[in-house]
């Protein structure tokens, strides 16, 4: 067994799209239409063959609520790693990008949280 | 005038320290709790994981505790005890496991024992064979034979980098 798809629920697909690839520098890997919504994904361009990242439509309310609850509480849906967080973190706020958590230093860890427009806290981590 | 001045900033002052407050999530709030913690003194912390990580790098050269210390600027005897309150182990158990973990994969590709001895570190067979038998129950040999046998795959270990807490 491998893990192959992992998932962030966005509130919309198409604006989710251009914010991981314009912004965040994935890149696109698979979309397949179904019906109102599609099974779309991206990966890193340095791990393209490795976890897809599925933009994951809401269908159900109850997503919504979950979604809402977690965002105001500030608790990031998922994580990626950098190399680099203060080159990454002034990258993102140069273009724009909201953080939650300025690069806070955890032990062997780094991490920062940024506000991925679709309706969550992401955070990126360096260890 | 200097009254209306005063509670003007008194103002400001109030809605900085409300708008502060309301600006830190929830989340931001744990990190920093669970730092102040677990993580209290950053540079000594960060010193030990360097070690740690220094005998990743280098666990196949001829390195002993002075080359391990100094590599995180520390004196031998606070190190050992730093360390072993961190990982729950003394940096000689720590070095001398990677090594025996690094050889019984090694073992699994079919490369020969005598060659591994050199590969993952250790001076002389003799001092290689010994532990690998005290560590794992069997002699390497022995070891690669019933790998072969068997047809099993060692789990790796995944490279960890969260300590022992």
């Amino acid at each position: 067994m491998k893990i192959k798809v992992t998932s962030v629920m966005v509130d919309n697909q198409d604006k989710a799209l251009k914010f991981y690839t314009e912004i965040l520098g994935f890149v696109k890997k698979t979309e397949i239409p179904l019906g109102e919504h599609k099974w779309l994904t991206v990966v890193s361009p340095e791990a393209p063959d490795e976890v897809e990242l599925l933009l994951e439509p809401m269908g159900i309310e109850a997503a919504k609520v979950f979604q809402k609850a977690l965002y105001s509480a500030g608790i990031p849906l998922t994580a990626f790693n950098v190399d680099d967080i203060q080159k990454e973190y002034e990258r993102l706020e140069k273009l724009g990008v909201k953080f939650s958590m300025k690069p806070t230093k955890m032990g062997p860890a780094t991490l920062a949280v940024f506000d991925d427009t679709c309706g969550n806290n992401i955070q990126i981590v360096q260890v | 005038m200097t009254r209306k001045l005063r509670l003007g900033l008194k103002d400001i002052y109030n809605r900085f320290l409300t708008n502060k407050k309301f600006e830190m999530t929830f989340y931001h709030q744990q990190i920093l709790k669970f730092k102040e913690e677990l993580y209290s003194n950053e540079d000594l912390y960060q010193r030990v994981v360097e070690a740690k990580s220094f005998i990743d790098k280098n666990y196949f050269k001829d390195i002993d505790l002075n080359d391990i210390a100094r590599a995180a600027c520390f004196s031998k005897y606070h190190f050992l005890r730093l360390f072993k309150n961190t990982y729950d182990k003394t940096p000689n158990q720590y070095l001398r496991e990677l090594r025996i973990e690094k050889a019984k994969q090694l073992l699994h590709s079919g490369i020969p024992v005598i060659d591994i001895c050199n590969t993952v570190g250790f001076d002389s067979p003799s001092s290689f064979t010994g532990l690998f038998k005290k560590m794992t129950g069997s002699t390497p040999t022995a070891y690669q034979a019933k790998l072969k046998k068997s047809n099993l795959i060692p789990t790796p270990i995944p490279l960890k980098y969260m300590p022992y807490l």
